[in-house]
């Protein structure tokens, strides 16, 4: 890494430890703790730590996946990333809607701490509309703390961490003079497991904070190491706090004296304080409170911007949202919205319904986050190093993903049921909006895909039906002879145009074995100026069609190998090759080519075997099947481009009749109804070859049977390719078919 | 080749800022262009934007750049990050060994130069080499006829950068 890039991450174990802690502590200990203590009684400490151990169950796999990948956007990508769009879409909506009702939630705190601190409370009613002084200030504070991230004053940052510190220090010296007070007398009677249970769904909104700074991990110094310690370090450190809190409120004072104040309508944590400590705790607990809640959603406003971005770059939102203002050099449109959903949740929603959907929304995210772990251990790719490595996995991922889902039963009705509506929503919003625009597939998938012949059949076609399709119809150009450059640019231009796509130029250099790619990349440059020759020519062919080309130059020690990384890398929906004696530089070497191409397909192929590319007359051959759905799919495309004549052909039996009728079905169902029909009988071979004499193009579906067979059995179709005048472009469809299937048939 | 201009560094804020900037260079004699963009880090607290999101951001400016001086110019580009952004313009400029910073005033009203920080009084007033003001001449010195969108957005603003380039120099 360079020295530059080293200044761009400038977050300390100390800064990464505040964002976790002074996005989680602001809320549960000063809003929280009387509700909990009123409903689950003694046990009120047993739900924050339990709410503590789920979230450390993810803090760990959190951070794990943090450290292979300190991206922006933390969660959304780690869920992205390994288990694909669909997903992402949740979990990228499932973080930001929820952070926006946490902020709500913290908001509504922010409105009682401020209300309590100059002992004013009153309602204003306008018409029908009621509103108590305490929303209307948390609707303010809502716009200021947009309006802070929209300007983006970094001193709001730096201020964070001394708030965090500060609160830290005031409730370790009320824990600890509380402490010396608690009498187990006190205690109130404990309430059973289910009302313990539905406080720790409750309470669970406490617990927020720390996948927040997996969000900004691209900024965390050396994030090898500072991110686990924060991430993991931030929930034990409140889950300490929360603990002792809740051990000084329910023991050092008489049981009911938080019913009583809870009652009253006061803030119990203060009104502890106050009685335990004198005047001077309560009003540093005021204070605290105060600083808290604002700092949680101050941070929670920043870390959703994070999210907009990574779900932007993915498109799996309009990547519009991620505009930086020219002067406030912030994210204004995302930090905007996301200000306007919390007025919009603020109005509608009270606290305690803010506070459960924020934790069951955030809930479902970790139970993802655990899933992806699992994903990213399994398929275990080349990239997947992570410095931190969960501890006895995989236990640890496993209980993070029941506990986490577990606790959303706890979780009231509404809340689950808003909550679930979101993730509903998000996979409708997939469906309808994001699959065709994001082009990232997700490691589970490749993985399942991958493994089709292994994998149970039900899961390779949900993974591929829930695949992305990208949007942009990328056509894949491999280039070796300059001669036929123009050639097959002007083809593939055609179906890219016709399709809305765009071309991809590349120049696959093939490198001796002996040779290492890294050394031949450095002595580049002569292959460099061949490259930028055949490329510029490339592009401007391309552009003279009148669409979108973007050109690159691969090393590579096999040609062809080098043809289906490259489809892989530059995201291909089809590749457009040449093929014949001189295509690939040395004789025979496409022969070779072909040979490789038996195992399964990435992307849709078509290999032209050019004579001179003249689209005016195009016979299509077909004996009906999957490949020459392809044929008869370029064959349409080009006849619309270039206005060309199409002529179908069908080789029959002996019954005359059927072919008619099969041939015009055919037709009909490829939208060549306009075409020329021609049913021929006779040997398959010379009827081709004998249409082809009127042809100036002839398109062939390649692979009714192995395409190796043919090759080695001199089957018809390769026959055909050599003994025609014209160009031929054999059209092979992607597919996933193993070794043993190609070869044979 | 005024010696002024032999190598000249070229601070970058927004897509219009450098297409301002690129337009007010146009008919000086310009060795070396280095055209950098800073992005502000908060120095120990979260950024305001994902740093990826800013580097994203400056490609954009990049291009703007590329687009005006990349045929005639020796041209590069290079992102900065500092917390403090004249402080780490003038860093850049000592690497370089620019022979002058050259800037055109980006206006706007008092309270957005309150909230975003006055960057080009502060390398106006801070500088330990030659900063060069230049005027935003957009549409006139182009030609109005070829005026692009651009210009055009530029043109509501243009009346402001003028006066506050007066205030300022």
């Amino acid at each position: 890494m360079s020295g530059e890039e080293d200044l761009a991450k400038d977050l300390g174990p100390l800064a990464a430890l505040t964002i976790g802690v002074g996005t989680m502590i602001g809320a549960g200990i000063f809003v929280l703790p009387g509700t909990a203590i009123e409903t689950a009684g003694t046990l009120a400490v047993a739900s924050f730590v339990l709410g503590g151990v789920i979230a450390l169950f993810t803090a760990m796999s959190a951070s794990e996946l943090g450290t292979a990948m300190p991206r922006s956007g933390g969660a959304y990508y780690y869920v992205n990333h390994a288990l694909g769009p669909l997903f992402g879409s949740i979990a990228g909506w499932a973080n930001w809607l929820g952070l926006a009702f946490a902020s709500a939630f913290y908001m509504f705190g922010f409105g009682d701490y401020v209300t309590a601190i100059f002992a004013v409370e009153a309602t204003y009613t306008l018409g029908p509309v009621s509103v108590t002084l305490a929303k209307l200030i948390a609707i303010a504070g809502a716009i200021f703390f947009t309006a802070i991230n929209y300007v983006g004053a970094k001193e709001t940052g730096r201020l964070q961490n001394v708030i965090v510190v500060l609160l830290v220090a005031i409730l370790a010296v009320f824990t600890l003079l509380g402490t010396l007070r608690a009498d187990p007398a006190n205690l109130p009677p404990s309430n059973g497991f289910g009302p313990t249970m539905l406080t720790t769904g409750l309470i669970f909104v406490s617990y927020l904070g720390f996948v927040q700074i997996t969000s900004v991990a691209e900024e965390i110094k050396e994030p090898g190491k500072n991110l686990p310690r924060a991430v993991i370090g931030s929930v034990l450190l409140v889950t300490t706090i929360y603990a002792l809190v809740l051990i000084v409120m329910s023991a050092a004072v008489p049981q009911g004296f938080v019913a009583e104040v809870s009652a009253a309508g006061d803030i119990a944590v203060v009104e502890v304080g106050e009685r335990l400590q004198g005047a001077i705790m309560g009003g540093a607990l005021l204070f605290g409170g105060l600083l808290a809640t604002a700092s949680s959603a101050n941070a929670s406003i920043l870390a959703s911007s994070r999210i907009n971005f990574a779900m932007g770059r993915d498109s799996i939102l309009s990547p519009q949202i991620n505009e930086i203002h020219d002067r406030f050099a912030t994210p204004y449109r995302a930090i905007a919205i996301t200000g306007a959903l919390i007025l919009v949740f603020l109005v509608a929603g009270n606290l305690e319904l803010l506070a459960s959907i924020g934790s069951a929304l955030h809930l479902i995210i970790y139970g993802l986050l655990n899933i992806a772990l699992l994903v990213m251990r399994t398929a275990d790719p080349d990239e997947y190093e992570p410095d931190y490595r969960v501890p006895l996995y995989p236990l640890v991922p496993i209980l993070g993903v029941i506990t986490s889902f577990a606790l959303i039963y706890y979780i009231r009705d509404d809340a689950t049921l808003i909550s679930f509506g979101i993730v509903g929503a998000a996979v409708l919003w997939y469906a309808g909006y994001a699959r065709t625009r994001t082009t990232k597939q997700g490691i589970l998938s490749e993985y399942i895909l991958d493994r089709s012949d292994e994998m149970p059949e039900p899961a390779v076609s949900a993974a591929d039906a829930v695949a992305p399709d990208g949007g942009d119809y990328r056509v894949m150009v491999p280039l070796a002879n300059p001669e036929h450059e123009k050639d097959l640019i002007t083809l593939a231009s055609a179906v890219a145009k016709q399709r809305g796509g765009s071309v991809v130029a590349t120049h696959i250099v093939t490198v001796p074995d002996q040779t290492n790619l890294s050394r031949a990349a450095e002595d580049l440059g002569d292959i460099d100026a061949e490259s930028e020759r055949l490329l510029d020519r490339a592009r401007s062919d391309a552009e003279t069609s009148g669409v979108d080309v973007e050109a690159h130059t691969v090393l590579s020690h096999q040609g062809f190998e080098g043809i289906f990384d490259a489809a892989h890398t530059y995201d291909a929906d089809m590749v457009v090759m040449g093929w014949g004696p001189d295509s690939h530089g040395s004789p025979g070497r496409a022969e070779s080519a072909i040979d490789e191409m038996t195992g399964s397909l990435p992307c849709d192929f078509l290999v032209m075997r050019d004579r001179g590319f003249d689209p005016s007359r195009i016979l299509v051959p077909t004996a009906g099947g999957p490949d020459s759905d392809l044929g008869a799919e370029v064959a349409r495309l080009l006849g619309r481009e270039f206005d060309a004549e199409v002529t179908l052909l069908y080789v029959a039996g002996r019954d005359d009749e059927d072919a008619e009728a099969f041939l015009e079905g055919w037709a009909d169902d490829h939208d060549l109804a306009d075409a020329e029909r021609r049913v021929e009988t006779g040997d398959v071979e010379t009827a081709i070859e004998d249409a082809a004499r009127d042809a100036t193009l002839v398109v062939l579906g390649a692979s009714e049977q192995g395409l190796f067979q043919r090759l080695v059995g001199g089957s018809v179709v390769m026959d055909v390719v050599d003994d025609v005048d014209c160009s031929v472009v054999l059209a092979e469809k992607k597919h996933d078919r193993s070794l043993r299937e190609r070869l044979f048939g | 080749m005024s010696e002024l201009f032999e190598r000249v560094l070229l601070p970058v804020a927004d897509p219009d800022d450098a297409a301002a900037t690129c337009r007010a260079l146009d008919g000086h004699d310009v060795g070396a262009v280095l055209a950098v963009h800073v992005i502000e880090k908060g120095g120990g607290a979260v950024d305001k934007a994902s740093v990826e999101q800013r580097e994203e951001y400056a490609a954009e400016i990049f291009e703007v750049v590329t687009d005006h001086l990349g045929e005639a110019t020796d041209l590069e580009t290079r992102i900065a990050y500092g917390a403090d952004v004249p402080e780490t313009i003038f860093e850049v400029a000592d690497e370089f060994d620019a022979t002058s910073v050259v800037i055109t005033p980006r206006g706007g009203s008092r309270w957005v130069r309150l909230l975003t920080g006055d960057v080009a009084l502060s390398l106006v007033t801070e500088t330990d080499r030659p900063v060069v003001v230049l005027p935003d001449v957009s549409g006139v010195a182009d030609g109005g006829a070829t005026a692009s969108d651009e210009d055009d957005a530029a043109t509501d603003d243009r009346s402001e950068r003028a006066e506050s380039g007066g205030s300022q120099t």
